[in-house]
């Protein structure tokens, strides 16, 4: 897949998954590379970058096994961002399928 | 590659950004490690399925870059800008509005021009209706015909001229619109 493409989703990936709830890193790396494929180790600049862009904020928890990990917590800026791209993605997807399906049309004619 | 491996090249490959950026990236990268061998990973699984540092270190790199860019627009640039619209205030005051007026007096002679050469010949048209009318008040010693074409050349050079005028206008307009929004141009950068 094409590397900017994957980027712009990249971001509407993470902001979903902690508009549900917040996340640590490591899960939401996880989670986006067993349904993505990417290299895992170039999600976490791109989490740098949305934190830098006051997106989420980040804070530290204890676990119970073992030592604290930091925790991301959307904005509400990122809710704000993540409702907008949301609403993109999905007019989006729209638009691609419906010029997908009329070129396949026209080619059973 | 171990983790130690992998933390010590993106260490090397991040050597230049600030280290407030590069503790929290390392400590980002040690926590995966950690989480990824308490799932019962091997240090090279992990750094196989984390990617090519480089281009991991570019990104990040990149990303610094241009936030450090940002930033230093909103110190020094601002200084700059209203350095600029101070010089290009004085600049203004001293050599822009001073020729601006000129120019616009210029513009107002070239129209007052046009409307007496105008006039002058509409004049004449009436003073000739007029001579036959009012003999004591009006004495034309010319030829009459003579002075009938030569009232109606007269009004259509006046009028040529206040065209010739309405387009200078139109230039200097232009121009001037042109030229305040470079300023503006100026101003802002």
């Amino acid at each position: 897949m094409n590397i900017q493409f994957k980027k712009g989703v990249l971001e509407l990936c993470v902001l979903s998954m902690l508009f549900k709830k917040d996340c640590y890193g490591y899960e939401l790396v996880n989670k986006i590379s067993k349904n993505i494929a990417i290299s895992e180790g170039t999600i976490y600049p791109l989490l740098k970058r949305l934190k830098d862009e006051g997106f989420f904020t980040t804070y530290l928890e204890e676990s119970q096994e073992g030592p604290p990990r930091k925790y991301y917590k959307l904005t509400d800026q990122g809710v704000e961002t993540k409702l907008k791209l949301e609403k993109e993605w999905h007019s989006f997807v729209k638009g691609v399928n419906k010029i997908i399906e009329e070129g396949n049309r026209d080619d059973q004619k | 590659m171990t983790k130690n491996e992998f933390l010590n090249q993106l260490k090397i490959l991040l050597k230049n950004i600030p280290e407030e950026d590069m503790n929290e990236i390392l400590y980002d990268y040690e926590e995966h490690f950690r989480l990824g061998m308490e799932e019962g990973k091997s240090e090279e699984e992990v750094c196989a399925s984390l990617g090519d540092v480089k281009l991991i270190a570019r990104q990040f790199k990149a990303d610094v870059t241009i936030k450090q860019a940002e930033r230093n627009t909103s110190t020094g640039n601002t200084f700059r800008a209203v350095l600029a619209a101070l010089g290009m205030g004085f600049f203004n005051t001293v050599f822009v509005v001073g020729p601006f007026f000129g120019i616009v007096g210029i513009l107002i002679g070239l129209f007052a021009a046009a409307a007496g050469i105008i006039v002058s010949g509409v004049g004449l048209i009436i003073a000739l209706i007029l001579a036959p009318v009012f003999p004591s008040y009006i004495a034309m010693d010319v030829n009459e015909i003579f002075a009938f074409f030569t009232s109606i050349g007269i009004t259509c050079l006046g009028l040529l001229f206040l065209i010739g005028d309405c387009y200078l206008a139109k230039y200097f307009y232009r121009a001037t619109v042109r030229y305040l929004r470079w300023n503006i141009e100026i101003i802002k950068k």
